[in-house]
């Protein structure tokens, strides 16, 4: 079996600082940060590593039904959606992650759009 | 920009620099900048050339569409190395297209990350090491307990005594071992025990059946004890048949002879953790004490049942009959020599 792209991007520590500057870009976004503002972003940000590491194949797991419960107050657009892929998706490509791994992480996120947006 | 601007600009902790979108030309830098990214020190020395290892394409086709540029990289100066976070954006308040470009360091970042790296690294291996050492007490314990009664036990801390009704309990015991023991070097008799008993550990678990326990030189198996399998007779046949053959082939092959009484029987059992501390899993029960007694009534290299076992066996086993035999604190029984299995169709 290759290494998971958790291990393979350096791990939990790692992950974090991307995490961490893919909330800087989302914040710096008009369109996503209101969706922030009232969000702890220590906690959030803590949160957001053990998801993206449980979806680079880390330790850590997230049930569909858990993300479909934390997002259903939040009523996320298709646009504010579109938005956030996006920036995930330069902010991996500035961490030099090759386009192989940009599509699995991103793919990982699409796949369960149907949980995060408002339908 | 006046000059209380300028020296607010060139004071800063991070770069800044003002760059032509047309050809990557330096337009502006506070000291920072400078200091970051002296190039050779030529004069008009393009970004790419003093960024050596800066992504001008991806950058372009980023910024032409409207979004930030960042990314990561090391520079060293004076011999010290330092992380730096780099961003572009567009700038709309210059003469000319151009891009404004931030730079910070990271290096406590880094910093901390590599402190979250090596305690994680820590914390991983500890939790490995005691997973390993869980194992091996989870082992150490299925040798002594059946794993319903181990699971029972890591569940509620005890276990209750149980009852099993359709059990068969085998007991095998060495004829003359005292005698062996003390006649030849003790040690390499025991040695060869050990090696007798642990091919008896295989040979069990092959034919589904459980190793209770061993007292000194007597080894005791039960069958039907996990699944309530309706063979458990003709399992405990097979295996009695088996641990024959199994010393027969060995006393061809070693010059220290073993001879064993075997017998078995079938009935119920109590099973239960004995002890508190020192705990065991033994069976008891009428079941247990008859099936030492056709031990003890068998005869060297031979198998011993009663009329029951025989009745539940006469079909597949081949039988030889011995008569009626008198049999302490069970009365007068027929007792069977079990000598083989007929062939299956």
């Amino acid at each position: 079996m290759t290494d998971s792209i958790f291990s393979r991007y350096g791990g939990f520590a790692a992950i974090s600082r991307i995490v961490s500057d893919f909330y800087d870009r989302v914040l710096d976004s008009d369109q996503l940060a209101p969706y922030f503002a009232h969000t702890d972003m220590a906690t959030q940000i803590d949160h957001q590593t053990k998801f993206f590491a449980s979806m680079m194949g880390g330790p850590a797991s997230y049930s569909d039904e858990h993300l479909e419960s934390v997002h259903a107050r939040l009523h996320i657009t298709d646009d504010a959606f579109g938005e956030l892929t996006l920036i995930l998706q330069e902010t991996l490509e500035d961490h030099e992650f090759d386009d192989t791994d940009v599509g699995t992480v991103v793919g990982e996120v699409t796949r369960r759009k149907r949980v995060i947006v408002e339908h | 920009m006046n000059d209380t601007h300028r020296q607010v600009l060139q004071g800063l902790d991070s770069a800044v620099a003002l760059v032509g979108a047309e050809d990557w030309s330096v337009l502006f830098e506070n000291a920072k900048f400078f200091r970051w990214f002296p190039g050779t020190g030529g004069d008009d020395e393009l970004l790419t050339t003093r960024m050596p290892d800066f992504r001008a394409e991806r950058a372009q086709s980023r910024l032409e569409a409207g979004r930030p540029f960042k990314f990561e990289l090391k520079v060293t100066v004076e011999g010290r190395e330092d992380h730096l976070r780099v961003t572009l954006e567009k700038f709309d308040g210059a003469s000319e297209p151009a891009y404004l470009l931030q730079a910070t360091s990271i290096r406590k970042e880094m910093e901390t990350q590599y402190m979250l790296d090596s305690y994680s690294k820590m914390a991983e291996k500890n939790a490995r090491e005691l997973e390993r050492e869980k194992d091996r007490v989870e082992r150490l314990l299925l040798n002594i307990m059946p794993r319903a009664v181990f699971e029972e036990m890591r569940e509620f801390g005890t276990a209750t005594p149980q009852r099993f009704d359709s059990t068969s309990i085998l007991m095998l015991d060495f004829v003359g071992f005292t005698d062996m023991a003390i006649a030849a070097d003790p040690s390499a008799i025991i040695a060869e025990l050990n090696d007798i008993f642990s091919s008896f550990d295989r040979i069990t678990e092959m034919f589904d059946c459980e190793r209770v326990r061993t007292i000194g030189d007597a080894y005791m198996a039960v069958s039907g004890l996990l699944d309530e399998s309706p063979d458990h007779a003709a399992n405990i046949a097979r295996l009695a048949l088996r641990f024959r053959r199994y010393l027969e082939r060995r006393n061809q092959a070693h010059p220290q002879q073993w001879t064993a009484r075997i017998g078995f029987n079938t009935g119920s059992v109590i099973g239960s953790l004995v002890g508190v501390q020192k705990y065991v899993y033994d069976l008891f029960g009428p079941g247990v004490n008859l099936a030492a007694r056709m031990e003890s009534m068998s005869e060297p290299m031979k198998i011993t049942v009663n009329e029951e076992t025989y009745q539940l066996l006469k079909n597949e086993f081949v039988f030889t009959e011995r008569g009626p035999h008198e049999i302490k604190g069970f009365g007068t029984q027929n007792l069977y020599f079990l000598e083989g299995e007929l062939a299956r169709r």
